[in-house]
């Protein structure tokens, strides 16, 4: 113990120091060192640090008074700053007045409504519900952006007073909006401190996360408190982003992505510690803008400044405390009778996907809108590109479906396993290595995992943002990972038991045929040892390490299997595309929206990936409908489904966290001859009325006299003489 | 010779001392019982038992070995199981799957698909949940949901069984067949097995008990056997004053 603090907290500041240092030295890039200069890259460091700091700000408060960790923040950012655009320049309102109606009347509102809407309804979800369900309101406010304000104009949103006023230091300046900045967000920090400690309504915002009922019979009120502490988070997110537009240019993406960074920032504060976030926000902005300022690391590492995030969010996984295993936190709402597929189902199911798949290509199912004929080279292209991301949608089910664990860079596995391919199999593309690429990417996905498997899951669905965030800023853009030194394709076609397939219709064959494997393993794997003990340890971690299995080491298991899923799939998906491109292949954007669409389709279900191959071949459809032009309202169609549909889909995990596919199989199993279980549940279930939970009534209004009755009968203790009015209602 | 002992442990959370010095040690062979008022901290000595909970202080011993430190799939390997009061059952699994997860890795015979669905369709049927061995827990009554973690707890081979309230949402028929199971898995010198039950239903307590904790605001008040137990002034005066305390306490807990 030095100083109090824990040795994993001092090891990890000392190899983090030790690191730097050395670091230092190999990349120094040799300007001088001036106090100016020094004081410049400082003071911009601290307002970067400052814009950071607002966000985490945000992010803490509502997590703090919700329990519902916002990925949406950055995005309430990117649709304020539009806004702001649109109100001062584009309509001219005085710069003051357009901040007051977007951060003092439209952030507020927009945080009410996800709150009564969506959020509230959260409470008792599954972790990988609230996440799905605020990364899909990122998704749809960014895709509401690029569909109200198109990319078809420059946009700039001008400094607060301009960039040239501001005050004298030495022997630069420092302009009233970065001053502002600074002084803005540690004033909000400090307010927020004294609002969540000192005051009432904090610590009526506090006591409403640990037990709502409690708090509600002591008198706070949930719903108010929650409300209040949405409207407050999205006024921070709004208030962010419309400073820090002026300085990184009004992008949805780029000004999106400052969220991660906002995540590593609140990570240091673990989550929930207000003044230590803010810490982080500034330690960050100083170590990116003095990296920037004095290092350089060489032409392949050009932006790798901007993964000093990332690093801290590593730094901090491995430094903090192992997490005690909750007791009592099993999710009690999962009051339904669920049937897994069995072997032989599996079967028919498979074959039936090939049979539909021969059918289709070939032209025998045909849909007016298309032609008879079977598919062409347009068609196959984007068929091909669809079921390389379904592919890569199987890693997800046994990861998120089975086991809980959130992975938001399943194009990074998928990327790594292609790396390694092109690596193992080099120009020959023999499709023989492709087992090995998958059990090479097996100890990649467990080594991501390691750090934050003892932690708890809503660290390691962070931590894969930031490998996300990381592999594609650092590792694949250098060219001596996927090499862009030959002409023509770096991924040509596979070569597999003597054929090279390299016509698209034999290829397609090789993915259909490739994808029902997945499905039909995954169906064998949910119902091994194995596929029961990932469900186990999502139902009750508890439970699982009580009854011998070690929870640790069974998720980084699980990591394993998911990376080596995506990394064979990776090597499809790479020959499908011919080429990756770090910039755009690995967009955490696809990546959001591809775990999305999983999520709502269903993750538990082993078919579930097949979802992910509707964005492709909408595209692909739109395009081919447009080339024979007669059908416009269905191309506009097409094309919002492809923007909206992903986040439109996830956001009805709120209401229904089964997802589409199991809703589907719910209707149709009773078709089958064989599920006479299904027909039986089905009829139960119209027959009975699902009974309101006593913890749910009488808190809000007192009791009527049905739920008295009710209540007596839960209890066992109802009286034959039915109760008349005035029982269970104190005023009457 | 004690199999389990927990010594002088102490827990603190904040400024709350949960347990304050509490020591108990369980025989093999026997049914123990440990009751106390609502808060004593009952649970929470499970939860220091199985390792869910670090104490603050003190020492638990598995069969003469320290295990303070061991974690808490490594303590389940060594024989410890135990069930919970707030139901922790793997509520998307059906009621066999819930019994072969620990089957699975408690059993040498682990890879022989056969043996293992025998042993998780015996342990059921030990529960008597033969006929809803298919049904998804999560659907099932807490009283069957919390057999379902008796027989999981049993599929595990334990040499020390903990019981966190396995009566309650059971009715009187079913409390009493669970206490004769009980009372038959620790006559049996073949399960070398021991006992340790939290229990508020008094006639259950003194019916399968040999020996009593009685914990109070985390302090061991007495020990001893049932009657020795309800003789005790002490006893009487943490169960609210009450003479007659056999059956006339009623607790609903949390």
């Amino acid at each position: 113990m030095i100083l109090g603090l824990r040795p994993s907290v001092v090891i990890t500041t000392a190899v983090a120091v030790v690191g730097a240092v050395i670091l230092t030295i190999f990349t120094w890039a040799g300007s001088p060192v001036t106090s100016g200069t020094f004081l410049v890259a400082t003071y911009t460091g601290l307002f970067l640090g400052a814009l950071w700091a607002m966000y985490a700000t945000g992010l803490v408060v509502v997590y703090t008074t919700t329990g519902v960790f916002n990925f949406a923040q950055g995005a309430i950012g990117v649709f304020s700053a539009f806004l702001y655009w649109e109100l001062h320049v584009n309509r001219d309102w005085h710069s003051i007045a357009a901040l007051l109606v977007v951060v003092g009347l439209f952030a507020p509102a927009l945080g009410v409504l996800l709150d009564i809407m969506l959020m509230r309804r959260l409470r008792t979800a599954t972790l990988v519900v609230q996440l799905m369900v605020t990364v899909a309101v990122m998704v749809l406010l960014l895709a509401l952006v690029g569909v109200v304000w198109e990319a078809d104009t420059a946009r700039r949103v001008p400094f607060l007073f301009g960039i040239e006023n501001g005050v004298d230091l030495g022997p630069s300046r420092l302009p009233w909006h970065r001053l502002i900045v600074i002084i803005v967000a540690i004033a909000i920090a400090v307010s927020m401190r004294y609002l969540l400690r000192r005051t009432r309504i904090g610590t009526a915002m506090r006591a409403v996360v640990d037990n709502r009922e409690l708090a509600a019979l002591n008198g706070a009120r949930p719903n108010v408190v929650s409300s209040t502490s949405w409207a407050l988070g999205s006024m921070l997110g709004a208030l962010g982003g419309i400073l820090i537009a002026p300085e990184l240019g009004l992008d949805p993406a780029t000004l999106n992505s400052v969220v991660i960074i906002a995540f590593a920032a609140a990570a240091f504060g673990a989550l929930r510690n207000l003044p230590l976030a803010v810490v982080g926000a500034m330690l960050l902005g100083l170590l990116r803008q003095h990296s920037e300022t004095w290092l350089d690391f060489g032409p392949n590492f050009q932006i790798a400044h901007r993964s000093v995030a990332p690093l801290l969010l590593f730094a901090v996984v491995v430094a903090l405390p192992q997490a005690r295993l909750q007791v009592g936190r099993v999710a009690h709402h999962l009051r339904r009778h669920e049937r897994y597929t069995n072997w032989w189902e599996g079967l028919i199911g498979c074959g039936v996907i090939i049979l539909l798949a021969v059918m289709l290509s070939g032209g025998w199912l045909n849909f007016k809108i298309w032609d008879p004929a079977p598919w062409g080279l347009l068609e196959l292209n984007s068929a091909n590109a669809a079921l390389a991301m379904a592919l890569i949608g199987c890693s997800l089910v046994p990861l998120i479906g089975w086991a809980g664990q959130l992975n938001f860079a399943p194009l990074a596995f998928a990327g790594f396993g292609a790396f390694v391919y092109l690596k193992l199999a080099g120009d020959t593309a023999s499709g023989y290595w492709i087992p090995l690429v998958g059990l090479l990417c097996a100890p990649f996905g467990a080594l991501v995992a390691l750090p934050a498997a003892r932690l708890r899951g809503l660290y390691l669905a962070l931590m894969t943002v930031a490998l996300a965030q990381a592999m594609s800023l650092i590792f694949f853009p250098h060219p001596s990972v996927i090499p862009r030194t030959k002409v023509g394709l770096q991924f040509p076609d596979i070569e597999l038991f003597g054929i090279t397939f390299d016509d698209r219709r034999g290829f397609f064959m090789l993915l259909v045929c490739t994808f029902a494997i997945f499905v039909y393993a995954l169906v064998l794997l949910r119902r091994s040892r194995f596929g029961r003990r990932w469900i186990a340890i999502n139902d009750s971690q508890a439970a699982s390490a009580t009854l011998g299995v070690p929870v640790v080491w069974t998720k980084v298991v699980v990591y394993a299997v998911s990376a080596a899923i995506a990394g064979i799939a990776g090597v499809f998906w790479a020959t499908v595309a011919g080429n990756l491109d770090s910039a755009q292949s690995f967009d955490l954007l696809i990546g959001f929206e591809a775990v999305l669409l999983v999520a709502a389709a269903g993750v538990s279900i082993p078919l579930a990936g097949i979802f992910l191959i509707f964005k492709p071949l909408f595209t692909g459809l739109a395009a081919r409908l447009e080339e024979a032009g007669n059908v416009d309202y269905l191309v506009t169609f097409l094309d919002q489904l492809v923007i909206f549909g992903p986040g439109l889909m996830a956001i009805g995990m709120v209401f229904n966290p089964r997802g589409a596919i199991f809703e589907m199989g719910r209707g149709f199993s009773p078709i089958l001859p064989w599920r006479k279980d299904a027909r039986a549940e089905i009829a139960a279930e119209n027959a009975q009325k699902r009974e309101p939970e006593i913890g749910e009534l009488g808190l809000e209004r007192p009791f009527t006299p049905e739920e008295v009755i009710a209540i007596d009968r839960r209890l066992g203790i109802l009286d034959e003489v039915v109760p008349k009015e005035g029982y269970g209602n104190s005023r009457s | 010779m004690a199999i389990l002992e927990a010594e002088n442990v102490v827990m603190r959370f904040g400024g709350v001392v949960a347990l304050d010095d509490a020591s108990v040690d369980v025989d093999p062979g026997l049914v123990t019982g440990l009751i106390g008022p609502n808060g004593a901290g009952k649970t929470t000595l499970f939860n220091v038992v199985t390792g869910l909970l670090p104490p603050t202080s003190g020492r638990v011993k598995f069969d003469g070995v320290d295990i303070t430190r061991a974690g808490v799939a490594k303590r389940s390997q060594m024989g410890i199981a135990r069930t919970f009061q707030k139901l922790e059952a793997f509520n998307t699994l059906s009621a066999f799957d819930n019994v072969r997860v620990a089957v699975e890795k408690n059993h040498r015979t682990k890879w022989k698909h056969q043996r293992v669905n025998d042993v998780a369709h015996e342990m059921l049927g030990k529960v008597g949940l033969d006929d809803v061995a298919d049904v998804t827990v999560g659907t099932l009554p807490t009283g069957s949901a919390r057999l379902v973690e008796l027989a999981r707890a049993l599929a595990c081979r334990p040499r020390v069984l903990l019981l966190d309230e396995p009566s309650s949402g059971l009715n009187e028929e079913e409390t009493s067949s669970i206490g004769q199971l009980l009372l038959e898995l620790v006559a049996d010198k073949n399960n070398d097995l021991a006992v340790l039950l939290v229990e508020h239903d008094m006639s259950f307590v003194m019916g399968v008990c040999a020996r009593i904790h009685v914990l109070d605001f985390g302090k061991i008040i007495a020990v001893g056997t049932p009657i020795e137990v309800q003789a005790d002034t002490a006893v009487r005066a943490a169960y609210l004053g009450s003479d007659e305390f056999r059956g006339a306490y009623v607790g609903v807990d949390e």
